[in-house]
C-alpha cells in the first residue's frame, strides 16, 4: 500500500514538472512580447536585452496606428472573421447534415472528394482566385475573401462525423410529431451540436483573423487591410518596427483569447467527439 | 409542444448519450433517414457545393491546366504589383501561354535543384516535426487527464495560447528571440556557459528554429484535440484493466492507445498536411536562408509565381506539392488502419 502511494506522489510530482515547464516555455515567448510592446523602439538593440516591461504601451500604440490605421484594419479583421465564421457554420452545418442523415446518389463519392481537397496548399488558389476575383470586380472587397473559404472541407469534415451521433429513431420520432425537414436540422440537429459548432467556430474563426497570402493579394487598399496585413507592412526590408508588431499582436490576440476562454468548455467536448465513436 | 420537450430531453445529455449509446451498434444496420421531399439532400449541401466548385474545384482544375504551359510575359499587362513589408506580389494578365505539355514537370523532377533543395528542407521539417509535436502533445494531453492534476483550466489555456498569435506576430517574436546578437535564447545560453548559437546563420540551426517556432505554435492546438479524444475513452476500460492488475505503461499501451487511434490519426494527418504548407516562418524568420537552407515547398511556389512570374512552372510545383501530400496522407490512413 505505501508502494503505492510513494508511487503515485512520484507520478504527480514528474507530472507537475512536466507542464510548468511546457507552460514556462510557452509563456516566455508570450512574456516578452508584452515586455517588447512597452518599452521604447530605441531599447530594442540593447544588450543585455531588457525583461521588463516597461511603460511605453501607448506612445507605441500611438505610433502603430500613425504608421497604419490600426485601428481600422481590427474593425476590417472583425468583419472579415465573424461573416465567414457564421457563414461557413450554416453552410457546413447544412451540408454536414445532409452528409450524416440522408441517403443519396453519390454520397459517398461526393463526400470522399470534398475531404481530399483538406491536401491542397492555398497558395496553389491564389493566381486563380485572382484572377477570378478580378473578372468579377471584387478585389479589395469584404465578400472576396469570405466567400472563398466559406466551403471549408474540415468543416464538413467534423461536422458530418458529429452529426452521425444523432440517433436516427430521433429524427423519426420528431418528423412522426409533425416536425417539418427543416425543422429536423434547425431545431434538432443544430442545438444537439453546439458543442462541435463551437470547435468548429473557432477553428474557423482562428483561420480568417490569421489568414494571411490570400487576403494580401486580394485587398490592396489600406483601408481594407486585415490585421496579419497591416502588421506585415511593419516589416521592412530596412527596418522591423518590433515595438509596433508587438503592440499590435498583443491587441490581436485578445479577440482568440476570449473566444478561447468562453468556448473552451464547449471546444474541448466537441472537437472530434463524433468522430471517435467510430 | 413535443419538439421542446424532445428538445429538453436532449439537453439533458446524459439521457442523449444513453440514446446515443443504444443506437451505436444499430447504426450500421438502419439506413438512413429518408426524407419526404426528393432532393431534399441536394437541397442541404448545394449551397456548401457551389461554393466548394466555383473558389476550390474551379481554381484547382485551372492550375492544374496552368501546369502544362509555359507563361510569354513580354507581351502581358500585369494585373496587380504589390509590395508590403519584405513581400512581393506580382500578379499578371494570363493570356499568352504556351503549350509545353510535360516539361514543366520533367524540369521539376529532374533539373530543379532548388525544388529539390526546398523537398529536403521541409521533408527535414516534417521528420522533426510531426513526431516531436505530436508526442509532446500526447504527453501534455496525458499529464492534463490526470485525475490528480489541479488546475487543469489554467494550463490547458496557457499552452493553448501561442496558437492564438498570428503568423506574422509569432514570427517575428521567434525572429527576435533567435536574433544571434541581442536575441534573449542566446543570451541565456551565454549566461548559462554553453555559448552563443547562430541560430539563423546555420543551415542545421536555422531548419532547428523553424521546427521549434512551428512546435510552440501548433503543440497546444493538438494537445486540445488529443485531450478532447483521451476523455471519450470510457472509464470502465481503466477499471477493468485495473482489475487485471495491469500497470500504468500497460494501460497506456493496451487501452488508451488503441482508443486514442483515430484522434491520434487525425492528428498526425493534419499536422502532415500543416507541415507541407509551411510559409510564413521561413519567409520571416530566415527568409529561406542562409543559402537557401530553409526554403520551403510553398515558398518556392510562392516566389516561382509572385516573383518570377513563371505561373505555369509554380502550378506545376503546386500538383506535385499536393500528390506528395495525399500520397503521405493515404499511406498514413492505410497503416494508421482508417476506416
Amino acid at each position: 500500500m505505501r508502494q503505492q502511494t510513494k508511487q503515485e506522489a512520484l507520478w504527480r510530482f514528474g507530472g507537475y514538472i512536466f507542464l510548468l515547464t511546457i507552460t514556462a516555455l510557452m509563456i516566455i515567448p508570450i512574456y516578452w512580447m508584452i515586455v517588447a510592446a512597452t518599452i521604447p523602439q530605441s531599447e530594442f538593440f540593447s544588450w543585455p536585452p531588457r525583461l521588463i516591461p516597461g511603460l511605453h504601451y501607448f506612445e507605441n500604440f500611438q505610433a502603430l496606428q500613425e504608421n497604419v490605421d490600426f485601428v481600422r484594419s481590427i474593425g476590417n479583421s472583425l468583419v472579415i472573421a465573424v461573416s465567414y465564421t457564421v457563414l461557413s457554420l450554416i453552410l457546413c452545418s447544412m451540408a454536414g447534415f445532409a452528409f450524416a442523415k440522408y441517403e443519396f446518389r453519390f454520397k459517398e463519392p461526393l463526400f470522399y472528394f470534398i475531404l481530399a481537397t483538406l491536401v491542397l496548399p492555398i497558395q496553389l488558389l491564389i493566381i486563380p482566385l485572382f484572377l477570378l476575383m478580378t473578372q468579377v470586380g471584387w478585389t479589395n472587397s469584404y465578400i472576396a475573401v469570405i466567400l472563398p473559404w466559406a466551403a471549408n472541407p474540415l468543416g464538413i469534415f467534423l461536422m458530418r462525423q458529429n452529426m452521425k451521433a444523432i440517433p436516427d429513431a430521433l429524427l423519426e420520432s420528431a418528423r412522426m410529431d409533425g416536425a417539418t425537414e427543416f425543422q429536423l436540422y434547425y431545431k434538432i440537429a443544430l442545438p444537439t451540436m453546439i458543442p462541435s459548432l463551437a470547435a468548429l467556430a473557432i477553428i474557423l474563426f482562428l483561420n480568417q483573423w490569421q489568414a494571411f497570402l490570400y487576403p494580401l493579394v486580394i485587398l490592396q487598399e489600406e483601408a481594407m487591410f486585415t490585421i496579419p496585413i497591416a502588421l506585415a507592412q511593419l516589416v521592412g526590408q530596412q527596418r522591423v518596427y518590433f515595438d509596433q508588431i508587438m503592440v499590435a499582436t498583443s491587441l490581436g490576440i485578445i479577440p482568440i483569447f476570449l473566444m478561447f476562454i468562453f468556448l473552451q468548455q464547449y471546444f474541448i467536448k466537441g472537437i472530434l467527439s463524433g468522430s471517435v465513436k467510430q | 409542444m413535443v419538439l421542446s420537450t424532445i428538445q429538453a430531453k436532449l439537453r439533458s445529455s446524459n439521457a442523449y448519450r444513453r440514446v446515443a449509446d443504444q443506437f451505436r451498434y444499430r447504426r450500421q444496420d438502419v439506413s438512413a433517414v429518408v426524407p419526404e421531399i426528393p432532393m431534399l439532400p441536394q437541397l442541404y449541401i448545394s449551397p456548401f457545393f457551389i461554393l466548394f466548385a466555383v473558389f476550390l474545384l474551379f481554381p484547382t482544375v485551372y492550375t492544374l491546366y496552368l501546369s502544362f504551359f509555359n507563361y510569354l510575359g513580354a507581351s502581358n499587362e500585369i494585373l496587380l504589383t504589390a509590395r508590403i513589408g519584405i513581400l512581393e506580389i506580382t500578379i499578371p494578365q494570363i493570356a499568352d501561354l504556351e503549350f509545353v505539355g510535360l516539361s514543366n514537370y520533367q524540369r521539376l523532377l529532374f533539373e530543379d535543384s532548388l525544388f529539390h533543395q526546398s523537398l529536403f528542407n521541409t521533408s527535414f521539417i516534417f521528420f522533426i516535426q510531426v513526431p516531436l509535436m505530436v508526442g509532446l502533445g500526447l504527453a501534455t494531453a496525458l499529464v492534463l487527464d490526470a485525475k490528480f492534476i489541479r488546475a487543469k483550466g489554467l494550463f490547458r489555456t496557457i499552452i493553448a495560447l501561442p496558437v492564438a498569435t498570428g503568423l506574422v506576430a509569432y514570427s517575428t517574436i521567434f525572429l527576435l528571440l533567435f536574433n544571434g546578437d541581442i536575441g534573449l535564447i542566446n543570451y541565456t545560453l551565454e549566461r548559462i556557459g554553453i555559448g552563443t548559437i547562430s541560430w539563423l546563420g546555420d543551415a542545421w540551426w536555422a531548419r532547428i528554429t523553424l521546427v521549434i517556432a512551428v512546435t510552440w505554435r501548433w503543440l497546444g492546438y493538438n494537445m486540445i484535440i488529443l485531450l478532447s479524444g483521451l476523455q471519450t475513452v470510457p472509464e470502465q476500460l481503466y477499471e477493468a484493466a485495473e482489475v487485471d492488475g495491469a500497470t500504468q505503461w500497460q494501460k497506456f499501451r493496451f487501452v488508451t492507445l488503441p482508443q486514442l487511434r483515430p484522434v491520434l490519426l487525425f492528428v498526425v494527418v493534419s499536422s502532415t498536411i500543416g507541415t507541407f504548407q509551411i510559409f510564413a516562418e521561413p519567409y520571416v524568420i530566415t527568409g529561406g536562408g542562409p543559402s537557401n537552407a530553409t526554403i520551403t515547398i510553398v515558398q518556392y511556389i510562392y516566389r516561382q509565381a509572385f516573383i518570377q512570374l513563371n505561373l505555369g512552372y509554380a502550378s506545376a510545383v503546386s500538383v506535385a506539392l499536393v500528390v506528395l501530400v495525399s500520397v503521405m496522407s493515404i499511406i498514413q490512413l492505410r497503416y494508421g488502419g482508417a476506416e
